[in-house]
Formats: C-alpha cells, sequence, structure tokens
C-alpha cells in the first residue's frame, strides 16, 4: 500500500525526485538512494525548529557545519508550537516552500509518514545510528518496517516538589504510585493545591492510565482502536479523577500550560499555589528564589510574549526537590515522553544536501551537545551527556520508561480535534467514567485510521 | 468614441432619445466591471475550491500524501447534518451574534444620541476613546481583557470581591461556557460599539433641525420625536450596520481562539468559525470543513437577503 502511494507521489513530484535523485520504491543504487556528498555541494536548504526548544548554540553549531561540509548555506526558521501542524500540513506538499528537513512533534509523526511526506531514510538509517536510535521514537517514525522519521531529542516529565512543605507535613518521597496520591492529597488546602494538576491536562494525567497498564488506543491487526472503556484505562482514569478532586485546586479547562508558576513563590515572597507539579524536564530553570528581573546586555528588562517581565530563577536544594513519578510496581510510572522527530519533506528538491544536514545532527559531537543542553540524545550512547546531577538522573530515570501515543495514521487529527482535552476535562469534573469513555470511544475510532 | 468623433456637429446635437437610453444602461455595466473582477478574482478559487472539496474525501492522505481526492457525493453534508455537535455549535453561534450584535447597537445608538447632546470638549474626549478603542489591534484588546478577567489577579474579580456579600475570589470566568461567551460579548460588544456610534453619529448629523424644531413646537415630546422623525432618517444606516455586526459576530475566529487558549480548547466552547477550524484544519478532514464553510455562507446569505430586499425597496420607494 506504501508503496503505491510513493508511486502516485512520484508521479506527480517526478521532476523535483528526478532532480534529487531519488527513485521511490524502486531497487535503486545506493549512490541515489543514500548519502550524496558530490550532489550536496552549494545546496542551500532550510531546517524547520518548533519552538525554542533547540538553543541558538546549537543552531549556530548546525550553520557552521553544514558550510563546512557543502557550501551551502543552512537557514534556520522557527515554527511555533502552535502553528506548526497546520503549516506543514500547507507547506509539506508544496516544492516550492516545503522545509528541506524539519522537526516535527513526535505525537504527528505518524500522520505524516503514513501519508508520504517524507523521505525514505531506511538506506542511511544505520549510517545515523541505527539501532543506537531512541527505539520508542525510531518506532513512531516507521511505515512498514523503513523509517521516515527519526528521533531528533527526547524530554521527560518528572515531580518537582516543594521540599518545605512536605518536611513540614511530615512526608517523605513516595516509593509507590498510591502513596503519592495520598501524599498530595493531605496536602490540598483551599489556598494551596497538594499536586497541581489541570483538568484537561491529559499529556500529564495519562500517566496514571500507563501506570495502571491503560493505553489510549491499540493497534489489531491493521486498524487502530480507542481503547479509553479498557478496564485498566478506566481504572487509571478514575484514579485521576480522585486525584483531581483531592490535590488540585486547578480549573477543570486548565491544560498543559505552565506548572512552574505555580510552584514558585512569586516575586515579593506569597506563598505558591502548588506543593507539587509534574513539568518537562527543562522546568527546572523556571524555578526557585525569584532573584530578580532578566536583563539583556543592554541593560534593558527582557519582557516575555505578554509584556510582563522574565524573572531569574535559582535553584534552592533547601526548598526544591525532584523524583520520577512512582509507580506502584517498584519502577517509575510510564510518563508521556516528549520530545521530536526529524525528518526529510518528500518533495524537497535538495535530498542530498538534507541527508547531509542529517548526518551533521547524528553525529557525536552534535548529541553531546543536545545532551549538555538539557535535551536527551537521539543516540541512546550519548545519554550520559545529560550529566549526573538530580536532574538528569530524574530525566533518564523517567524517560527509560518513557511512551508514547499511538502511532496511527489518525493521530495528528485526534490531538487536533482536543478530543483528549475535551474527554479528560469531563473526566475531571467528576463524570461518568465508562460512558464518557464510550462515547469518546466512538468518536476516536471514526479518525483514528485516517 | 471614434463613432462621435466621425459624428458631424449637427448629428449629436439631434441625437434620438433612444441614443441615449442605450448609452445610459450600458455604463453602469461597465462601471461594475472592475468590481466583480476584483471578487472573482479574490474569491472565486477558493469559495469553487471549497465547494468541489465539499463533495469530496479529503483528507491527510490527499493534502500530504498527493492521493486524488475521490468524490463522495453528499457525504460530508451528512455527515455534518446528522452531527447534534454541529448543530449545538451552530445555534449557539446564532444566539451569540444576535445578541452581541443587538447589544452593540443600542449601547452604539445610546453613544451616538449622547454625543449629539453634549459640548463640543466631552464629545471630542469620547470621540477618541472611541476611536482609540477601534484601533487597538484584536490580539492586543483580546489579551488585555483576559488579563481583566483572569481568574487569580484579575481586576474584575478584585473589584467584584470589594462588593460587601459577594464572594468573587478565584471566579474562573473561562471556566463554564455560559460565563466564557459573556466574556467573549463583552470583548467583541467593546470593539464594535465605536463603529457602530460613528456611523450612527453620522447619520443623526442628517436629521434637519427644522423639522426637529417643528415638532417640538407642535408639542411631540422626546420619545415621539426619536420615533417618528429621528429613527426613520437614520433607519438605512442602521439596517446596514446591524447587517454587518450579524454577519462579523457570526464569523468570529480571533477573539474565541485566543479566549481558547486561556481557557479550554473543548467543542462546548466553541462558536462556528473555530469549529470548523478544528475539524477541517487541525482535525485534517478538508472535505467536512468545507461542507461546514458552505453551510455558514448560506447562513450569511440567508441573513442579508432580508435587508438587501428592504434596502432594494426602499431604493424604489425614494
Amino acid at each position: 500500500m506504501m508503496k503505491s502511494k510513493l508511486g502516485a507521489l512520484a508521479l506527480i513530484t517526478a521532476s523535483a525526485i528526478a532532480l534529487a535523485g531519488c527513485s521511490s520504491g524502486a531497487a535503486g543504487s545506493d549512490a541515489v538512494s543514500g548519502f550524496d556528498a558530490a550532489g550536496a555541494k552549494g545546496q542551500d536548504i532550510t531546517f524547520w525548529v518548533m519552538g525554542g526548544d533547540t538553543p541558538q548554540e546549537l543552531r549556530d553549531y548546525l550553520i557552521s557545519e553544514y558550510k563546512a561540509a557543502t557550501g551551502g548555506t543552512l537557514t534556520i526558521e522557527e515554527q511555533s508550537w502552535g502553528d506548526a501542524l497546520t503549516k506543514l500540513t500547507n507547506q509539506l506538499p508544496d516544492a516550492k516552500n516545503t522545509p528541506d528537513v524539519t522537526e516535527i512533534g513526535n505525537t504527528w509523526s505518524p500522520t505524516f509518514t503514513n501519508a508520504g511526506s517524507f523521505t525514505d531514510l531506511s538506506p542511511i538509517y544505520d549510517d545515523l545510528g541505527g539501532d543506537k536510535l531512541l527505539k520508542s521514537f525510531v518506532e513512531v517514525g516507521e511505515v512498514d518496517g523503513k523509517q521516515y522519521a527519526l528521533p531528533y531529542y527526547f524530554g521527560s516529565r518528572y515531580i518537582t516538589y516543594r521540599k518545605d512543605i512536605w518536611d513540614a507535613a511530615g512526608l517523605t518521597v513516595p516509593t509507590t504510585l498510591d502513596e503519592f496520591n495520598q501524599d498530595v492529597a493531605t496536602l490540598k488546602s483551599s489556598t494551596q493545591s497538594g499536586f497541581y494538576i489541570g483538568g484537561e491536562d491529559w499529556r500529564n494525567g495519562v500517566s496514571w492510565v500507563f501506570a495502571n497498564g491503560g493505553e489510549l488506543a491499540t493497534k489489531d491487526g491493521d486498524t487502530w482502536k480507542s481503547s479509553l472503556s479498557d478496564a485498566k484505562t478506566v481504572k487509571g482514569l478514575q484514579q485521576f479523577q480522585e486525584l483531581f478532586a483531592d490535590a488540585s485546586n486547578a480549573p477543570v479547562t486548565e491544560k498543559d500550560s505552565t506548572p512552574w508558576v505555580n510552584i514558585n513563590n512569586d516575586r515579593d515572597g506569597a506563598a505558591p499555589e502548588a506543593a507539587t507539579i509534574i513539568a518537562p524536564g527543562w522546568a527546572h530553570w523556571s524555578i526557585g528564589d525569584f532573584t530578580g528581573d532578566k536583563v539583556d546586555d543592554a541593560g534593558q528588562v527582557v519582557l516575555d510574549a505578554g509584556g510582563a517581565p522574565v524573572e531569574t530563577r535559582t535553584w534552592n536544594d533547601a526548598t526544591f526537590g525532584v523524583f520520577p513519578l512512582p509507580g506502584n510496581d517498584g519502577k517509575p510510572a510510564p510518563v508521556f515522553a516528549g520530545g521530536s522527530n526529524i525528518a526529510i519533506s518528500k518533495t524537497s528538491t535538495k535530498q542530498a544536501g538534507a541527508k547531509e544536514l542529517l548526518r551533521i545532527v547524528f553525529s557525536t559531537e552534535y548529541q553531546q551537545m543536545l545532551g549538555k543542553n538539557g535535551l536527551g540524545p537521539a543516540n541512546t550512547d550519548e545519554v550520559s551527556s545529560l550529566g549526573d546531577d538530580q536532574f538528569a538522573t530524574a530525566l533518564i530515570d523517567s524517560a527509560l520508561h518513557s511512551k508514547l501515543t499511538p502511532a496511527a495514521p489518525g493521530w495528528a487529527a485526534v490531538e487536533g480535534k482536543s478530543y483528549l482535552e475535551e474527554f479528560f476535562g469531563k473526566v475531571a469534573a467528576g463524570g461518568d467514567i465508562p460512558e464518557l469513555a464510550k462515547e469518546y470511544d466512538a468518536k476516536i475510532d471514526k479518525i483514528i485510521n485516517g | 468614441m471614434t463613432s462621435t468623433l466621425q459624428r458631424t456637429p449637427r448629428a449629436a446635437i439631434t441625437r434620438t432619445a433612444a441614443d441615449n437610453r442605450r448609452r445610459k444602461a450600458f455604463a453602469p455595466y461597465m462601471l461594475l466591471i472592475p468590481a466583480i473582477g476584483i471578487l472573482l478574482f479574490g474569491l472565486g478559487y477558493p469559495v469553487l475550491w471549497q465547494i468541489v472539496t465539499s463533495f469530496q474525501k479529503y483528507g491527510a492522505m490527499q493534502q500530504l500524501g498527493g492521493q486524488a481526492p475521490p468524490f463522495v457525493g453528499l457525504d460530508n453534508y451528512i455527515a455534518v447534518a446528522t452531527d447534534p455537535e454541529f448543530w449545538g455549535v451552530a445555534v449557539r453561534s446564532i444566539v451569540f451574534c444576535v445578541v452581541t450584535a443587538a447589544i452593540t447597537l443600542v449601547i452604539g445608538m445610546l453613544l451616538a444620541l449622547l454625543m449629539t447632546v453634549i459640548g463640543k470638549a466631552s464629545r471630542l474626549t469620547l470621540q477618541i476613546g472611541l476611536l482609540l478603542a477601534w484601533a487597538m489591534p484584536v490580539v492586543a484588546a483580546t489579551t488585555v481583557w483576559i488579563w481583566l478577567f483572569d481568574r487569580r489577579r484579575g481586576a474584575v474579580n478584585y473589584l467584584l470581591d470589594m462588593i460587601p456579600g459577594v464572594d468573587m475570589n478565584r471566579f474562573d470566568w473561562l471556566g463554564t461556557p455560559t460565563t466564557f461567551f459573556i466574556v467573549a460579548s463583552v470583548i467583541i460588544i467593546w470593539m464594535s460599539v465605536p463603529f457602530v456610534a460613528f456611523s450612527a453619529y453620522a447619520a443623526l448629523t442628517q436629521v434637519s433641525e427644522e423639522v426637529l424644531e417643528a415638532a417640538s413646537l407642535d408639542g411631540a415630546a422626546g420619545w415621539q420625536r426619536f420615533r417618528s422623525i429621528i429613527f426613520p432618517t437614520i433607519r438605512p444606516v442602521i439596517a446596514i450596520v446591524l447587517l454587518l455586526q450579524l454577519i462579523w459576530d457570526l464569523r468570529v475566529f480571533t477573539q474565541i481562539t485566543i479566549l481558547q487558549d486561556a481557557g479550554s480548547r473543548s467543542a462546548d466552547f466553541d462558536l462556528l468559525g473555530t469549529y470548523i477550524y478544528k475539524s477541517g484544519v487541525a482535525g485534517l478532514d478538508f472535505g467536512q470543513g468545507s461542507a461546514m464553510a458552505l453551510f455558514v455562507l448560506a447562513l450569511t446569505i440567508a441573513l442579508s437577503w432580508f435587508y438587501i430586499r428592504s434596502l432594494l425597496k426602499e431604493d424604489k420607494q425614494s
């Protein structure tokens, strides 16, 4: 099926593909489907990164290395996460406007790989790291055993808590999920969330489903089926419902937003909103004691998108601590893995240059640079570059047990329609779980297979 | 042109009346061509594409994979028509647009009347204030309103909470659909009132002073003067302003999206604009999205039809 799809695409974009020397489906010599250093000479390419996750230092490195390797110019364009899905949808099919290489949210990968938006990377897969690349991220970008999108970096979620508040209540770091649920419930008061989690925050809430052995969807043969009604999923959802009622003061309508603002004292020292949060690994840069407003080199106060001054926060070990969300089996509970994949646009006329960029991205040096900046490197051999401090340890422990959303062709549409925000919100609001699960299973089943 | 030049002066003078009429009938159509051309150029292709797409299965595979979209007849329309959620959103949108447009119109008219009776200095201050509200970019204005209604630190909750016996501490305005749409409505009314006020004020300056004076000499009270003289004079302007408000409020998108970012993205908080975007673009079902969009187009035309007909009638009478 994939082959015929690619065949049809090849016809339409015949000229583009001929230019790039990439044959689709056919056996093709390695020189054409693999790297083509000679063909990459002088090719100017564009790379889309999503949001500000890739630090400037890494961008500069890519640009200068690409110049050194090919003589061409690499342009890096940053897309905001909010618009990225629409922009990719509109521009990937258009050879004139497509990025040559793009970062892509890992949960969206299946939709694009199944539709045939990306170049088959299996001929160069082994050169880029092969089996050493993070498995779950490789799998989410595979169709029929061929790799169309590879891991770029991974992140993970873990718990950050207020040591001072937990200590004052006589609580210690929990070792099981049940214990965690009880502890945070006792910490709740009318002005303080024991555990701050929004009702619609399914990306974090799903950990309770995973921890109970539940899944969002399962694959039976060739078709995906939403499994919200599964007994294990329902059990996880019941725990989430209780947790939201007993431990959180967040509104039902709150999504995955900026949880770290809730665990900090405010700038005047007033008590925090929450004793415990769950947040992506890099959130620790925003957590700590207030140490003044951020100023730039010219001495000007830096403002955020909303016009408020950006606060500098300094981590304080006496007040804050981190641990992976515990499961009930002695291991950390599976959390939803954050992070991105990377792929080459099928319609790009500069396949050779694009592959050279991938060669740089998957080089040992760049992989280690990712790790040093707190981004989980795609090549698992380089994970040690994350360091061995408490953040790195919590990140690695939780990431090792992390899970991804279903690799279903229609998953991007499920997220696009905000079905899971709706569903988790209604569960958090105290709705009837089996009934809601049935309703949303039906809705999701309609679109999950693309 | 050349024929005119060839005519002898005498023939030009003795031009027949029929000749004159033909020229008159021809010229207006010529003048319409540029406008129609621009409309066709700008809107023709997208609307055509939308109509075609609404009869196709057009999803991720077609948009991203380059597959030829199969024609599915009325499938998309049937799916939309049998979806209770869509009808819920449609009814909500219509109620929202009628209520919002009506309140906008009343407040705008009252402000316009106020402008006619106050002194020059206060009128200028009022007009500048209205102009600023009108000129404020939508995103900036909506963001400020979201801050005002913020659950924890918003000025609205702070002020309401100061009223004895009222507990609005941490009241979550964006938490339930009803209060969410009240906030949305307030924002949109605030942004649209200036346009209504200025249009109505401009119309009010056309009301004849002499007639009003004569009426008051005959003993007509304020309300009677408004009902029998002022309102009939400004009615055409009010009618077109109301129509525009209805159309604008029906397809409102930006404000709702920004409010949803601050609150919930669940379907209970959708109006037609955001719902179509969510199903059609984000949900990668361009076929059904197109069918819904055409429904809104039909709704808009139906809404406008009544007004355009009455406007045409008035045109004929005058």
